[in-house]
């Protein structure tokens, strides 16, 4: 009998495993095995060893667009933690005790739910040059005296792909590190008050010991996603990484190079080389983890 | 009462499948269900043959599937069927940007072959359009029933007032070469209008009077001089603040189509004085520019515009129709082909109705003459479209014109903002180019 159920189970846990194996293996499989080749998306694949890999270890554009997608995740990921932990605080505040939560949980989750396309399109037109919508603002207002090209100036440019991303992504954030902290028990934040803790006692003393685990885990799949950054970039000016190849992060790369130019090839093994660096960065920040709560306990 | 249950969820798992596997193999053969009606399957990248679809609908008495892809995913989307087979369409049309890579496949059927030899046509059609269907090993692989060759759209009103005259033929002159072309945007400027809406516009004439493709049959990346002068042109353009700022496709390009648009809102100390406001004389656009692009975004300046040419001629885009060599169709798909790249009544009907420029000659030499467009001033543009086509020469284009293109166009622009020396963006064009394209040499290499 027991037999009999656990063969259900598999009939069961069958359809994922045919799904995934499908369309998420076999693809992975395949790729390592273009990476190896100089496969042009038609016709045969010629092997060509690890020329490819050579490659992109020399390849100055792959490691500029390293450098950017560094670059854009960090300021992001920085505005879109402080954002969402300033309000977050607020908003848990015992002594505040704020009004509306819920409305403004969903009005700061909105910008999420835009595509990336509306949102590209929108701040296209904000940031414009001669006739976009900021620069005629700070002009009115007199803050500047010629339009800046926005998205024309490497520096810019990063900066705007990186606060519009942390725009979209700071209502996200801040519903996890609200979770986390209604986690923890009030009777800490009360037994402080009794004690006469200052507000900024609490949350270094309390808050943020507690919350580490949680924004351990904001960072870890802000870092993934931030390392896979590709639609605003892509949308956003020429496709390509203009201005100056700044926006050119490495998910961008990988699809000029496989979409754009045909280098399927060459693509897969940007990939691999992408999913090494994310490996390395993941092991970097679980080891960091791993050391912090045995240094907590 | 559980084994019931898991029966039942199994059962509706299995059928659920099953219906998933039998929707694939309907798919791939079309022909052998919905009983009676033949079912030509097409797919394209705009919705414009939905007229002609119509049409042979009603002739044939069969069912038309199109399928229309938006052109950023239709090669992505197209490849792996075609690849495969499976659920591949009888027909496919490919932009221009495609073309010159896909007659290098075998996806699209020989045309210069039994039993369609269009070989025996082919003087019917402008020589550029049908040249261009034709892979390097001298096989037919599409056709085109349009042309779209480019000219300067111009307002008649500015040129009158400035230049004296709005008769095309005589601001033609003033547009007849790089130098001279700048003069007019010179004296444009003085009297507070704009050449161009902006420094994209002078693109088309970057190949100057000598034109080569960009990529010879050694896979060598040609830089000639007209295109290293290029530089300088577009340089000169931003110094003499020649153009209004609106980037192609933005909002303020299109509203500069149908009068003055906001510039220059008093921030720039050179101009304190100008006026907030400026007008744009010119557009350089294709013959569907004229139906896509000038007429659906203008109102108030309808009537006021006239077409000329430029310093060389080019053209721009433009869509080519081939059938898929795994078909099984093919009797059906060369008719849809035939009715429309050469059937007289059809593409006669075709050209007065939509104004599109037709390829095939017995078709424009019949209309022609009577052409007259109200919105350029009762103009005869289909006459002066196909005298254009004429000038083009098929052999200079190449697969990689439109990445080359817009890695060339990136590097100029970087240039003209100062932040690269010439010789700096000629550099960074060549290690863009061998980065794309690891094959070729470039001429720093050579």
């Amino acid at each position: 009998m027991q037999s009999k159920l656990n063969k259900y189970g598999y009939v069961f846990i069958l359809p994922f495993f045919i799904v995934f194996a499908t369309f998420t293996i076999y693809p992975i499989i395949l790729t390592f095995y273009y990476s190896f080749t100089s496969y042009s998306g038609f016709g045969d694949a010629a092997f060509i060893g690890f020329d490819n890999y050579q490659r992109l270890l020399t390849d100055s554009y792959f490691w500029e667009a390293f450098y950017n997608t560094i670059y854009i995740w960090g300021i992001n990921f920085g505005f879109q933690l402080g954002i969402a932990l300033l309000l977050a605080i607020l908003f848990s505040d015992i002594r505040l005790k704020m009004k509306g939560l819920s409305f403004f949980r969903a009005a700061f989750y909105l910008p999420n739910l835009i595509t990336i396309a509306s949102v590209a399109l929108l701040f296209g037109i904000l940031l414009g040059w001669h006739h976009g919508t900021i620069n005629h603002i700070l002009l009115d207002l007199g803050f500047i005296s010629e339009p800046i090209n926005w998205l024309n100036n490497p520096t810019t440019a990063r900066w705007s792909v990186a606060l519009i991303g942390a725009w979209m992504w700071f209502g996200h954030t801040f519903i996890i590190l609200m979770a986390g902290i209604s986690g923890i028990s009030n009777d800490y934040f009360e037994a402080a008050l009794i004690d006469g803790a200052s507000r900024l006692q609490m949350f270094f003393k309390i808050t943020l010991p507690l919350l580490k685990p949680i924004m351990l885990y904001v960072l870890i799949t802000s870092l993934i996603g931030g390392l896979q950054i590709f639609d605003l970039p892509m949308l956003l000016t020429d496709g390509r990484g203009a201005p100056q190849g700044s926006l050119n992060t490495m998910v961008l790369y990988l699809y000029n190079q496989a979409f754009r130019v045909n280098n399927y090839g060459y693509a897969a093994a940007i990939a691999y080389g992408l999913f090494i660096i994310t490996v390395c960065f993941s092991l970097i920040t679980f080891k960091a983890m791993y050391r912090k709560s045995v240094k907590g306990e | 009462m559980k084994k019931v249950l898991l029966f039942l969820l199994i059962s509706v798992l299995t059928l659920g499948l099953a219906a998933c596997g039998d929707d694939d193999s309907s798919n791939g053969s079309s022909d052998d269900n919905s009983g009676d009606k033949e079912t030509l399957t097409v797919w394209s990248f705009t919705d414009e043959l939905e007229p002609a679809i119509e049409a042979f609908k009603e002739e044939h008495d069969v069912d038309v599937e199109l399928t229309i892809v938006p052109i950023e995913d239709y090669p992505t989307r197209l490849r792996p069927v075609l690849e495969s087979g499976q659920g591949a369409p009888d027909i496919f049309t490919g932009e221009l940007v495609f073309v010159k890579e896909w007659i290098e496949q075998g996806y699209w059927e020989t045309l210069n072959q039994e039993p369609y030899n269009v070989e025996e046509i082919s003087d019917d059609f402008v020589e550029y359009v049908y040249e261009l269907g034709r892979n390097s090993s001298g096989e037919v692989k599409a056709l085109s029933w349009q042309t779209t060759p480019g000219g300067i759209f111009y307002r008649r009103s500015i040129a009158e007032e400035v230049l004296g005259t709005d008769d095309p033929e005589a601001v033609g002159e003033m547009f007849a070469t790089r130098d001279a072309m700048f003069e007019t945007g010179a004296k444009l400027k003085d009297a507070g209008y704009r050449l161009f809406p902006d420094e994209g516009a002078v693109r088309w004439f970057a190949q100057g009077q000598d034109p080569e493709p960009w990529v010879n049959e050694n896979d060598e990346l040609i830089m000639t001089e007209g295109r290293l002068n290029h530089f300088d042109y577009a340089k000169e353009l931003r110094e003499e603040d020649l153009t209004a700022f609106a980037p192609e496709w933005s909002p303020a390009w299109f509203a500069a189509m149908d009068g003055p648009i906001n510039y220059n809102a008093g921030w720039d100390e050179v101009d304190a004085e100008a006026t907030t406001e400026v007008e744009v004389f010119s557009y350089a656009l294709p013959t569907w520019g004229l139906h896509s692009v000038l007429k659906p975004n203008v109102e108030d300046t309808a009537g006021d515009w006239a077409v000329t040419s430029g310093p060389n001629p080019y053209f721009w885009g433009g869509t080519w129709l081939g059938m898929y060599s795994g078909s099984e169709n093919k009797d059906l798909a060369w008719e849809f082909i035939q009715m429309m790249t050469h059937d007289e009544e059809f593409l006669t009907d075709w050209a007065l109705e939509t104004g599109d420029v037709l390829s095939y000659l017995p078709v424009t030499d019949k209309i022609k003459d009577d052409f007259s467009e109200d919105f350029l001033g009762g103009q005869n543009n289909y006459t002066f479209f196909l005298e254009e086509a004429q000038k083009i020469d098929a052999s200079v284009v190449t697969r990689y014109d439109q990445q080359i293109d817009t890695m060339f166009g990136s590097m100029v622009t970087e240039y003209v903002e100062g932040v690269k020396t010439k010789e700096e963006a000629v550099q960074e064009f060549y290690n863009l180019v061998r980065n794309s394209y690891p094959q070729i040499t470039t001429p720093d290499q050579q």
